[in-house]
């Protein structure tokens, strides 16, 4: 930021703190309104109340910068440097286009059910749908001297009558001496006031570590009646950008689509941010100064509204941000402003990659005229209408569609959220150890993929190669391996390079299906699968089979669009083995027609199963095979290390010793990242419920629990139920493997061990507790497979066998303090 | 009067305490070693730091499994409001993949409040509860899927855990498998790449130890001072109580109670079939009646079945015997009616019963389960088909004891074989 410029830079933010506290830029200099006198209270009690009479002078929203606005010189916002850009005449208060709110009001009469007033400004693109002639629509805008793009955030004039901001300070002033100047400020994590170093008492010498909090606040929080230092007399009070915003005299939003209209003029459409007062649970404690949520709430506006732009980064980004400037604003959650709920924004946005990915063909880099654009666009506010359409809070349950059958569109999802965010999940300061335990989860993404390079390039060679080539045929990979060695991930990794590649413009696009066998109903539903992720409608496997057959045999185009090669990946492949083998043979032999430009990757676990299958089947997959050899224990130990990178949590013998474990047993990734999850949380729990050594600060994993966690995972627990089975049924072990003994044959039936087990009791003084609880006794080591037995209705010819080596008997058995003479029989 | 009242009072008391595994379980529950912190632990850890979990829970039946889980569940509804919803499914009911989809969707619905369709399909199902996990993960909401008798989901090609265990490795959810078993070897029965995928928590429920016992004795004899009872009476209770603890005799009677079955379960249930035979009028637990409770727990159904026989049945079974001991292998009911013949024909004061009647009460014993056929074969007439005996001849000769109308020459009759395996 421009404001930035000037000011050195001073502080390093170290990532994980700044979640915490937002970044403590050397602040600019702005004029700060002490507290907020001004903050209209409305939005902070009741975040919804209807709006519907407009006033004239506080039409939210709708406000129009009027037309006469000097288009500024090509100044782009981030050079203005801290001269102060008188902006009055900009934003000098216009009636605005009244046939606007009129058009609709009329209409959001209809949705008056509706309580929120920003609802009503949807309505109006089906009004402007209506219009005979297109719009334009743009990826990226200049407008007012400024570039703005789909995805942008910006912030957006509110009222006309913002009176006491006739500017628009890009600097922050000191709160002490009122002034900007040069001297590095420091930012009160509280009040996101700025203070001068030198201007503080005692003043600082360099900005400190940490979370730092002014005098001011501190005063207030031990319940001190602190004054702030009056400004000086005529000098009036400026606020940056970022403090009307979060006085809710600004709007953000996230610009979704630019479009020109018929007559000209810009227009985007919106998506609200709001501050944690707006919201229905209010300003929770956790919230932090600069925290936004992001809404499902929509509107059109035009691009006059516009101010300039603000940042609002995900915690991640906003972690990384150090010195970013004023306008930077976190947003982590999403708010759903029917339900009045919260709900994380996921990583990564798959519904907008998707949109994104149909979008970025059409560009411009793969032409297409512009009425596929514009249709495709509105194909997709189609579908957003519909989905904002869906019943309000209030409306009738009898209009609900069922959750879980809509054709593949889960339905209100949009119910789930939390009503208030859960404090521990932000306020919660992660131990050294959870962090470790977050890291090595398997859900999470690690950010590098070690020890699968080579592999990697071959696929990658493989689909270039496939893509690229237009006549070559038999284009199937087959990718065998044990679970667990990384063969579904390296093949995700490597189509999301390609998807980059194509963003990027350096490859042709590509459609790209993935399929997991497992997950299937039938092996023939993979047709209506396939089809369906084609084309996006859903038919019978029947239809689709035919459907796909014209598709990829017969060459049949259903549109240009077709045209792209399709990439097929199917895991777990050996599910789709049917009797006569026909889906398979259907799958493998679209490829080998001319021009069906289909590619298909199948993954299973076994080598030999193009071996196991037909002939014509097997020619056709079996040619090129990529193996994944099982990791040994080097790589294990790099993939885990790799994941643990700057978390000290781990001693280093206690990674070798869990790698090598696993090496020796499978090889799986999976099962060494689980076993170093476990030692984590073995470790964790014993420091949390250890109350007498508090906290000691370091807690490292060690050999005992990585130990402990490889034992609970490879071991059955057979030894020690044996140890703690009732003294009968210890004998009855013992009966058991005595028999063993005696006779060498593993099986017995009840009857003979019933006359081993009163040999027993009768020469060692116990009573013989009848046949009957005997059997009983037998069953319920029969239940818990220690030994394997018939059902018990046969009784005396019940078969039995141990399930267990009978020197694991014998050693569990072995000192038992009840029964010392069990050893001799065994 | 007013005694009375106190007395069924305190009863239904210890009868409430008797059948609520919260109140038992909640003894065990303090100490760090515990299942229940444990699980606790493993639980609200995926509750707070957003991770998902696999987790087993394994041991003999009675031992508190599905008891400690329901505490620990309780307690982090309790902590944790709105932010944990449970999906609990049986093995023996869902153990078909689409069924057990269906039951998920459906619970997820109506945690959710939201709709649900019947007619939905199993692809439908499975991408709802996938889309569930999702949301409820962006949500902060934990999603726990109980699956008691986990070993039976463990069948065929193992869909459900297989789609259940790879969301959880893929998608954004925060979600805990509980898988209850009293299978020590289910993690062995999963398919291999269901295994990988499996976090192989395990906890090892075992029957308590004797001190723990006693120590649940007491926690649930004993009653309350600070209750409605008035005080007199629950002084003396519980003083009674623990000269009975005390007693030597009791203790032998808990010790061949443990002997045969040592969990919390059968346990409980002997206390409960002892305080239900506690004499209202004098309102006071004695001796007796953990006595009789010992005897009600520890059945003989064989015996007692031997015991009410009719006596032309035991001359079937004894007939059978000696066919056995005769080795001969298979008989059927012609060689058991010839057996019977040359009793009849050997030893006088022999009752002689027509076919038909024989034939009636061997169709009995095969009710009984006392006998059963060798065979499958169902289109054989009864009198043909091999039938084998199920009881030993040592349970024979004791039922014949037993049975006071059994004529001395049948006890003869086997005590003669008893000699001949003596003799060879």
């Amino acid at each position: 930021m421009a404001a930035m410029a000037e000011t050195p830079k001073t502080l390093k933010q170290t990532p994980k703190k700044s979640l915490k506290s937002p970044p403590k830029t050397p602040i600019p200099h702005t004029p700060q309104t002490l507290a907020s006198p001004r903050r209209s209270l409305r939005f902070i009690s009741s975040p919804i109340q209807t709006n519907q009479t407009i006033s004239p002078a506080n039409t939210p929203k709708t406000t129009i910068r009027s037309k006469n606005t000097k288009i500024k010189p090509s100044k782009s916002v981030d050079s203005l440097k801290d001269d102060k850009i008188d902006t009055l005449d900009a934003f000098s208060p216009t009636s605005p286009d009244r046939t606007e709110p009129k058009k609709r009001k009329s209409r959001s009469e209809s949705v008056s059910a509706r309580v929120n007033p920003r609802v009503h400004e949807k309505r109006e693109i089906a009004t402007k749908r209506l219009k005979p002639k297109r719009r334009v629509y743009y990826k990226k805008v200049s407008y007012d001297g400024g570039e703005f793009a789909v995805g942008d955030d910006v912030y957006v004039k509110k009222r006309e009558d913002a009176s006491s901001d006739e500017d628009d300070p890009e600097v922050e002033e000191c709160r002490v001496c009122f002034k900007a100047g040069r001297a590095v400020m420091i930012e009160c994590d509280d009040c996101l006031g700025g203070f001068h170093l030198k201007c503080l008492k005692p003043p600082l010498r360099v900005v400190p570590d940490g979370e730092w909090i002014c005098g001011y606040c501190e005063g207030r929080k031990l319940g001190k009646n602190v004054k702030l230092p009056e400004p000086p007399k005529g000098k009036k009070q400026r606020r940056t950008a970022k403090e009307k915003l979060l006085s809710n005299d600004l709007w953000a939003v996230r610009i979704e689509s630019l479009w020109k209209e018929v007559d000209g003029s810009f227009w985007y459409r919106g998506r609200w941010y709001v501050t944690p007062e707006e919201t229905a649970a209010g300003r929770q404690p956790h919230n932090l100064k600069r925290e936004l949520y992001r809404t499902n709430d929509f509107a059109d506006n035009e691009m006059e509204t516009v101010l300039r732009h603000c940042y609002v980064m995900t915690p991640h980004e906003y972690a990384k941000a150090e010195n970013e400037g004023d306008d930077v604003f976190l947003c982590e959650y999403e708010y759903d402003v029917n339900w009045h709920s919260f709900k994380r924004i996921a990583e990564i946005d798959n519904n907008n990659d998707e949109d994104a990915d149909e979008e970025a063909p059409h560009d411009d880099d793969w032409s297409c005229d512009e009425d596929s654009d514009s249709e495709l666009s509105d194909d997709m506010e189609y579908e957003e209408e519909d989905r904002y359409n869906k019943p309000a809070p209030g409306s009738t349950p009898a209009h609900e569609v069922a959750a879980n059958s809509r054709k593949g569109h889960t339905f209100g999802l949009q119910k789930i959220g939390t009503k208030r965010i859960p404090e521990h999940v932000r306020t919660h300061k992660q131990t050294e150890l959870e962090k470790a335990k977050a890291t090595l989860l398997l859900a999470t993404l690690p950010k590098s993929l070690p020890c699968r390079n080579k592999e990697m390039e071959d696929i990658t060679a493989f689909i270039k190669g496939a893509i690229c080539d237009d006549q070559c045929l038999g284009r199937c990979l087959y990718i065998h391996g044990v679970p667990g060695t990384g063969k579904t991930m390296s093949v995700l990794a490597v189509m999301r390079s390609l998807r980059s590649e194509v963003d990027a413009g350096m490859t042709k696009p590509y459609s790209f299906v993935e399929i997991n066998g497992l997950k299937l109903a039938t092996p023939e539903n993979i047709y209506r699968v396939i089809y369906e992720a084609l084309t996006g409608h859903r038919v019978s496997w029947k239809k689709a089979l035919n459907l796909l057959n014209d598709k990829f045999s017969n060459g049949v185009k259903s549109s240009k669009d077709d045209d792209r090669p399709c990439i097929l990946l199917i895991d777990e492949l050996d599910l789709l083995v049917t009797r006569n083998q026909s889906v398979l043979y259907n799958i493998l032999d679209w490829p080998t027609k001319p021009n069906s430009k289909l590619i298909v990757i199948g993954i299973a676990n076994t080598m030999d199963l193009p071996e196991k299958l037909l002939p014509r089947i097997s020619s056709r997959m079996g040619i090129q095979r990529l193996c994944f050899a099982p990791y040994n224990y080097l790589q294990l130990q790099e993939i885990i290390g790799c994941r643990l990178k700057g978390i000290d949590a781990f001693e280093k013998q206690a990674i070798e010793f869990a790698s090598r474990k696993v090496a020796a047993v499978s090889g799986d990734a999976r099962r060494a990242l689980e076993i170093c999850r476990r030692a984590a949380e073995l470790a964790d729990y014993r420091v949390k419920k250890s109350t007498s050594l508090p906290n000691t600060g370091k807690a490292l994993v060690g050999m005992s629990e990585v130990e402990a966690a490889i034992q609970e995972m490879f071991q059955a627990p057979h030894i020690q139920v044996m140890r703690s089975c009732s003294k009968l049924g210890k004998i009855f072990l013992a009966a058991m493997v005595h028999e063993l003994y005696k006779t060498g044959m593993s099986e017995t039936t009840f009857e003979k061990l019933a006359q081993t087990f009163s040999c027993l009791c009768t020469s060692n003084g116990i009573t013989f507790p009848g046949w009957d609880t005997l059997l009983r006794i037998g069953c319920k080591l029969g239940e818990s497979r220690i030994i394997l037995c018939e059902s018990g209705a046969s009784h005396r010819l019940q078969k039995l066998q141990l399930n267990f080596p009978s020197d694991d008997v014998s050693f569990a058995l072995k000192d038992s303090n009840e029964l010392p003479w069990l050893t001799k029989y065994m | 009067m007013k005694i009375q009242r106190t007395v069924e009072e305190a009863i239904v008391l210890l009868r409430k305490r008797l059948c609520d595994p919260d109140f038992i379980f909640s003894l065990f529950s303090d100490s760090p070693d515990s299942n229940y912190s444990k699980l606790k632990f493993i639980v609200s850890s995926s509750v707070t730091e957003a991770c998902n979990n696999s987790i087993l829970l394994l041991g003999p039946r009675g031992c508190g499994k599905n008891a400690v889980l329901d505490l620990v569940l309780e307690d982090l509804l309790k902590e944790y409001p709105d932010m944990i919803s449970v999906i609990k499914l049986n093995g023996l009911l869902h153990c078909d993949d689409n069924c057990a989809l269906k039951e998920i969707a459906r619970q997820l619905c109506i945690e959710h409040e939201l709709m649900f369709s019947k007619m939905a399909s199993s692809d439908d199902n499975s991408q709802f509860m996938i889309a569930m996990l999702r949301e409820c993960g962006l949500a902060h909401k934990t999603v726990v899927f109980v699956l008691d008798e986990f070993d039976l989901f463990a069948q065929g090609k193992q869909r459900l855990l297989y789609s259940l265990l790879d969301a959880m490795q893929s998608v954004s959810s925060q979600a805990v498998v509980i898988g209850i078993s009293c299978r020590l070897d289910a993690d062995q029965l999963l398919e291999k790449r269901v295994r990988s995928r499996f976090s192989h928590r395990k906890l090892l429920f075992l029957p308590p130890q004797k001190d723990d016992l006693q120590r649940l004795l007491k926690h649930i004899l004993l009653l309350p001072t600070d209750s409605t009872l008035p005080h007199d009476y629950v002084t003396d209770f519980n003083s009674r109580i623990s000269n009975i603890i005390a007693d030597k005799k009791f203790n032998e009677i808990i010790d061949k109670l443990t002997d045969a079955d040592c969990t919390v379960s059968n346990f409980v249930r002997f206390l409960f079939s002892a305080v239900c035979c506690i004499d209202s009028k004098s309102g006071y637990m004695t001796l007796e009646n953990f006595k009789f409770a010992l005897s009600t727990v520890q059945r003989q159904p064989k015996l007692d079945c031997l015991k009410d026989c009719s006596i032309l049945e035991l001359y079937i079974m004894v007939c059978m015997r000696r066919l056995e001991f005769k080795e001969q292998e298979s008989y059927n009911f012609n060689s058991i009616m010839k057996e019977y013949k040359t009793i009849y024909d050997s030893v006088q004061n022999v009752d002689n019963y027509s076919r038909n009647v024989c034939l009636r009460a061997f169709e009995h014993l095969l009710d009984r389960q006392l006998i059963e056929f060798a065979d499958r074969g169902h289109n054989q007439c009864i009198e043909f088909r091999s039938v084998k005996l199920l009881i030993s001849p040592a349970e024979l000769h004791q039922g014949l004891k037993s049975n006071r109308s059994c004529p001395a020459i049948l006890q003869k009759l086997m005590n003669q074989e008893a000699k001949f395996v003596a003799n060879g």
